[in-house]
């Protein structure tokens, strides 16, 4: 296990190695120049190459790109071209806002999803199984935005019952916290419940129609130790998988999250970086970013084992 | 498996709990405070010594920080802000300003005449005006802590207004920041403004803290523009950065931001129909939108193509799809934009029958137009000037031109009009952008209207007899000429085309109605003080 894992890791630095310098090529090679977006929309091509100039962006890309490298492998990842402070401050600044509502969603996404999944196969073809089956189809079909902005009008400008943007730290309080993440949270978080809901369903389906489910009702388990002791063990593996892609694509879907709701958060830092052409900012997110996907992989991976014991590395 | 009644009973309860939560939480989320102002800028703040950038947002951050020696009024005349006395000497080459009383940079130290000397250098690094100034001055120095004097080779009648008029926010900075070269930004946001900079609270991309400067001292006169005593009314001003409109409005509609600018027109109605909310314009000059060919290269080298476009463009049916609304956008036929001290109607005879493409047609002919490529710079993340380049492009294909949309970003597109090569070279030959209306009215500084070629600005127009009247403006004394001089210079340039407008528009902000007192001036700046939250 060991061994495996430390292979992993080192598999992992070749994927973040790998994704830096594939960064590092497409925003140079991509159109936009820093300098001109800084200058101003009216400024003149002297000004701009001034600043091209004392921003060091005239140098050779080879040069900008061991620059790079070795500021990484010091632990730095360089300066914000127009915040003008370090990129790892500014990440710190915007993890804690991401990191509470990707964790919340989750939370609430795996609660919420494998319960669905297990009532909706336990009462197949009901009307609670096509209710949730409803259910899933709208929650993984609606975009974001378009939840985003229902519950805004309903839950804060109608009602007035909360807010419609921002976020406060954790430091501020427990209530302020929670409140500016309900909203974002049930927003981000439908499309990955019915996602959830329909693996498990369908997981459990499975299960449920082997041999030992039909043993143990005929000895008299109860339908609750037949669902989660006995199914919902056995279900396991594919609903891991899934939430282990889930947290993966939740990245993704946090940026929108993050704009619609105006959380400062890692989404909302790279969307503005990309706008504003800046490198540092993009490459050293993109480059962590990677790095959380390989930790996510091999988290479910090893997950795997705690429950099926067949599966061993 | 099946539910007691005790368990349904639980999850009823639990429910219950849940759904009440809100209304036990809501009262977090309820109004700011009432001596704090929260305002959603149009644009995010990135950059913040003005003497850097002439983005608006920063010229925003600048005008709560930072005082001017003169501000503009209302009527756009200078008037003294730092300063409090002024003298031109009988030969009008020397002006000698003295500091008023009770000016003090926001780490204590007093303002002194030398600050102002290193500030004024610095900035005329940059700014067209500016430049002017430094090629006509013999000297530039103080005489003490609170005086110091231009000395010139030659009087220059424009001064003052070459001081308030111009492209960069001319601040006024302590002299250790301004000794710094235009090219290296400030890195202390000190100024001796009505406001003071929050360092501790700035959260870069999410929001910016302004505080009152308790130190400031306004000037008596009522506020009037940029100009008059800057009385601050809140103690605290909050930028937030909200980058969805949607979201802006909403914060707006719940009362959790006082002031919104940049909102998009079709949102007006959402504000309009709000007993809350009013839509206010503080800039009744707006934008006018213009039209830069690349004279460079075909076929808009040739003057005839240039025309063309002047007699194919129906800035009506322009304002439709960049205007959101006809009260806020209007035909603008003037170089010197609309409603200013040089707008006239000199030469404006193309605009008389509105579009007219069999015309444009047969200038294209006349030109010798033969299916080269025309590419047009489409900025897709800046919805007006987007459909704008959609609606040129199906404009100029019923002539029967050869068009081509290349859609990026703005991000792209400023790093694409760089290049001054053809189209076959990953050039272009037409983009859209705007500037102030108001700033139309100054040719020294404003950048549309120079027109020396590749010396100039994006597109690099070219016309000898055009820059030897500009040459002029600098030196001419009275209104009256200058309004002469105006005529003149309107009828060369729109004889040799060096740009077409595709109209004012005028932008509106949205506020809360229970903020009052807002500072209504034609720019795009925003001045906080004055502005309070009954």
């Amino acid at each position: 296990m060991g061994i495996y894992i430390l292979r992993r890791m080192i598999s992992a630095i070749a994927v973040m190695a790998m994704v830096g310098f594939f960064i590092f090529l497409l925003l140079r090679l991509a159109p936009g120049d820093p300098a001109a977006i800084i200058a101003g929309p009216t400024a003149t091509e002297e000004m701009i190459a001034a600043i091209r100039e004392s921003m060091g962006m005239n140098d050779p890309m080879p040069i900008q790109f061991m620059r790079w490298v070795r500021g990484i492998l010091g632990g730095d990842f360089g300066t914000s071209i127009f915040a003008g402070r370090p990129v790892l401050e500014l990440m710190a600044q915007r993890l804690e806002p991401t990191l509470s509502l990707s964790i919340l969603t989750m939370i609430l996404s795996v609660t919420a999803g494998v319960s669905f999944g297990i009532l909706a196969a336990w009462r197949t073809g009901g009307l609670v199984d096509r209710l949730l089956t409803a259910f899933s189809a709208l929650g993984y079909s609606i975009p974001v935005f378009v939840i985003g902005y229902f519950l805004i009008y309903f839950f804060a400008i109608r009602t007035h019952w909360l807010p419609v943007q921002g976020y406060k730290p954790i430091e501020g309080g427990l209530g302020p916290w929670f409140t500016h993440l309900i909203l974002p949270t049930l927003a981000l978080g439908l499309g990955f419940i019915a996602f959830i809901a329909r693996v498990t369903r369908a997981s459990m389906l499975e299960v449920l129609s082997e041999d030992y489910m039909r043993t143990a009702a005929a000895k008299g388990a109860s339908s609750y130790a037949m669902l989660v002791h006995h199914a919902l063990k056995n279900a396991g593996v594919p609903i891991l998988t899934v939430i282990g892609i889930s947290f993966a694509y939740m990245i993704g879907g946090v940026v929108l999250t993050e704009t619609v709701f105006n959380i400062p958060g890692i989404g909302r830092l790279v969307v503005d970086a990309i706008n504003n052409r800046d490198y540092p900012i993009i490459q050293s997110v993109l480059i962590l970013t990677s790095g959380l996907y390989v930790l996510i992989n091999l988290t479910v991976d090893l997950a795997y084992t705690l429950i099926d014991p067949r599966i061993r590395y | 498996m099946n539910f007691s009644r005790r368990e349904l009973f639980k999850v009823g309860l639990a429910a219950g709990t849940a759904f009440s939560m809100p209304s036990i939480l809501r009262a977090q989320a309820g109004p700011a405070d009432a001596r704090t102002l929260r305002m959603v800028m149009s644009g995010d703040l990135s950059v913040f010594d003005p003497i850097f950038t002439t983005a608006d947002i920063t010229g925003c951050h600048a005008l709560a920080i930072y005082d001017t020696l003169f501000s503009l009024d209302s009527k756009l005349r200078p008037q003294p802000q730092m300063v409090g006395k002024w003298d031109l000497s009988d030969d009008k080459r020397t002006y000698t300003f003295e500091l008023r009383d009770g000016l003090i940079w926001h780490d204590g130290t007093l303002v002194t005449a030398a600050d102002c000397v290193a500030s004024i250098r610095r900035w005329a690094q940059v700014d067209s005006g500016g430049k002017l100034i430094m090629e006509r001055a013999r000297d530039i120095s103080k005489k003490d802590d609170k005086t110091f004097t231009i000395a010139l080779k030659e009087p220059l009648g424009l001064l003052l207004d070459l001081l308030v008029q111009t492209e960069y926010y001319p601040a006024m900075m302590r002299e250790k920041d301004a000794v710094r070269p235009a090219t290296d930004q400030v890195t202390e946001n000190i100024g001796s403004g009505p406001f003071k900079f929050n360092a501790a609270l700035a959260k870069p991309g999410a929001s910016f803290t302004y505080d009152r400067n308790e130190n400031y001292v306004p000037r008596r006169e009522p506020a009037d523009g940029f100009a008059g005593g800057k009385v601050v009314k809140v103690d605290r001003a909050i930028w937030d950065n909200i980058a969805d409109s949607q979201t802006a409005l909403a914060a707006l509609q719940a009362g959790e931001i006082d002031f919104l600018q940049g909102l998009p027109g079709d949102l007006y109605p959402v504000i309009e129909s709000d007993p809350n909310l009013t839509l206010q314009i503080l800039n009744s000059g707006g934008y006018v939108q213009c039209l830069r060919m690349n004279c460079l290269q075909k076929p808009f080298d040739n003057v005839k193509a240039r025309q063309a476009m002047l007699h194919l463009i129906d800035q009506e049916a322009f304002l439709r799809v960049t205007a959101s609304d006809p009260k806020f956008g209007h035909v603008v036929t003037s170089i010197f934009g609309n409603d200013g001290p040089y707008s006239n109607d000199e030469n404006t005879g193309w605009h008389k029958k509105g579009g007219d493409p069999e015309m444009a047609k047969q200038l294209f002919r006349e030109a010798g137009y033969a299916g080269e490529k025309v590419v047009i710079l489409q900025p897709t993340n800046i919805a007006s000037f987007s459909n704008a380049s959609q609606l040129l492009a199906d404009s100029l294909r019923k002539i029967g031109i050869n068009v081509e949309l290349a859609p990026s970003d703005w991000g792209g597109l400023i790093q694409r009009r760089v290049n001054k090569g053809p189209v076959e070279s990953g050039g272009w030959s037409i983009f859209i952008t705007d500037d102030t209306n108001v700033s139309l009215s100054s040719p020294i500084s404003q950048i549309f209207l120079s027109a020396n070629g590749e010396e100039g600005w994006y597109g690099w127009p070219k016309s000898e007899e055009y820059e030897s009247l500009r040459a002029q403006w600098a030196d001419t004394e009275t209104f009256e000429e200058r309004q002469a001089l105006a005529r003149k210079m309107q009828r060369a340039w729109w004889d040799f085309a060096g740009d077409v407008y595709l109209g004012q528009i005028v932008a509106p902000i949205a506020r809360r109605k229970t903020l009052t007192g807002m500072i209504e001036i034609q720019s795009n700046l925003v001045p906080m003080w004055n502005i309070q939250r009954d």
